[in-house]
């Protein structure tokens, strides 16, 4: 039994130690995640990405309690996912708004063009 | 006892080696990503427009297959496959943006083809109304000028006519202009028009001509010498001869009246030769604008 216990024991800490990270890269990536939420709110995503915000904020708060808790990989893993919600909200939010430009451009366009075709056809009279 | 102490050991490390070893090599998570990426592997904008992320999303995508073929736990396959969709996504939005800021660039090289042609229109259309315009005022200018000879012509007519009138000692009051003939044009006691009568009477007529509208009235005076009945006689008779000479002339005849006064109306006292014979005359009475001539007062 107590071979089995002791294999049984050795294999979890193989599994967990495999896994497991240290202290630094983790908080690293809690920030590095924590300055992609506020360039993601600088461009704008709370308004034009709501969901992916949410989702970042969330994750980044989680990764900081685990960071708090020492679950190292835990709050990689949640940072990670973090800083791609955050990245993915502010390309969004980029994208939103230059068409919403191009698409204003357009219009004016459209009314420059008729006003010109109305010039046109009252000065032919 | 033993054996049961045993199992749930052993079964807890069989479970942990059954899921290292039965790792499938996908996940529905997985699954997704691997389609999302062919989607933006195929979207060329993808490639034109955002490399970089499209780059970043191969390597996340790249790091989740490494954990599938390793057989990694699901949990971790998951984890990897859902940054890789994240990244995936990115790399799309990325590419739409810039394809609307190229659009926007191309916009605004449009609006400002329109405006050209907008600008050039206008300048077309201020050239054709200037044009216009220059040929109103050419024809109004040549309106003018026709305007302004005919209206020396008709001056000069004028002129000319104020002229005979003058010849002729015209004078005006208020029954019309008065051309007196006198005494000496008609031969002593008789009505026929002499040389020289005939040629004053040729003059009237030539101012007759010109003014078409006149109406004429042919008045004969005598002096006192005589009976009044011998002199209404005379006077009628002289007038009448001035009539018939005019009428001889081309003076159309509907406009030419005559009236005799006789002794009537003289213009000088009688009491002598010259004044008598300054009572011996025909007036003619021209009314200009075609208005009946009223009866002397």
């Amino acid at each position: 039994m107590k071979l089995w216990t002791m294999l049984g024991g050795a294999a979890l800490a193989l599994g967990v130690s495999a896994c497991a990270s240290n202290k630094t890269p983790a908080t690293a990536d809690v920030a590095v995640s924590r300055e992609a939420v506020a360039a993601a709110t600088s461009a704008g995503a709370a308004d034009l990405a709501p969901a992916e915000m949410q989702s970042a904020r969330e994750k980044l708060m989680r990764a900081n309690q685990a960071l708090a808790a020492k679950d190292y990989k835990t709050a990689q893993d949640l940072a990670a996912q973090a800083s791609a919600d955050a990245q993915l909200a502010q390309s969004k939010a980029n994208s939103a708004k230059a068409t919403t430009a191009a698409d204003e451009l357009q219009q004016n366009i459209r009314l420059l063009r008729e006003e010109l075709q109305r010039a046109n056809a009252t000065s032919q009279q | 006892m033993k054996k049961f102490a045993l199992m749930p050991a052993a079964f807890a490390v069989s479970v942990l080696f059954a899921a290292c070893s039965t790792t499938p090599t996908t996940t529905s998570q997985l699954d997704q990503a691997r389609g999302d990426f062919l989607a933006a592997q195929n979207n060329p904008s993808v490639a034109a427009n955002a490399p970089l992320e499209f780059k970043a999303a191969s390597d996340a995508l790249d790091r989740a297959n490494a954990a599938a073929a390793k057989k990694e736990s699901l949990n971790e396959i998951d984890k990897l496959a859902y940054i890789a969709k994240q990244k995936i996504a990115t790399a799309q939005e990325a590419a739409r943006a810039k394809q609307a800021e190229a659009d926007v660039a191309n916009a605004g090289r449009q609006r400002d083809e329109i405006r050209l042609e907008a600008r050039t229109a206008e300048a077309n259309q201020a050239k054709a109304n200037a044009e216009r315009a220059k040929a109103e005022a050419d024809a109004a200018k040549a309106q003018a000028d026709a305007a302004a000879n005919s209206a020396r012509d008709e001056a000069a007519k004028n002129a000319a006519l104020q002229q005979q009138l003058a010849d002729l000692q015209a004078k005006q009051t208020e029954r019309g202009v008065i051309i007196t003939l006198s005494d000496v044009l008609f031969n002593v006691d008789r009505a026929e028009l002499s040389a020289e009568g005939m040629r004053t009477v040729q003059k009237v007529a030539d101012v007759l001509m010109q003014e078409p509208q006149s109406v004429v009235l042919v008045e004969g005076f005598t002096d006192s010498t005589g009976t009044s009945q011998h002199n209404l006689e005379l006077s009628q008779r002289r007038a009448e001869s001035v009539r018939a000479a005019l009428v001889g002339l081309g003076v159309p005849s509907g406009k030419i009246g005559t009236r005799g006064y006789g002794e009537a109306y003289p213009v000088a006292s009688n009491a002598d030769a010259g004044s008598r014979q300054l009572n011996r005359r025909v007036e003619i009475v021209l009314s200009q604008n075609g208005a009946p001539i009223a009866n002397r007062r």
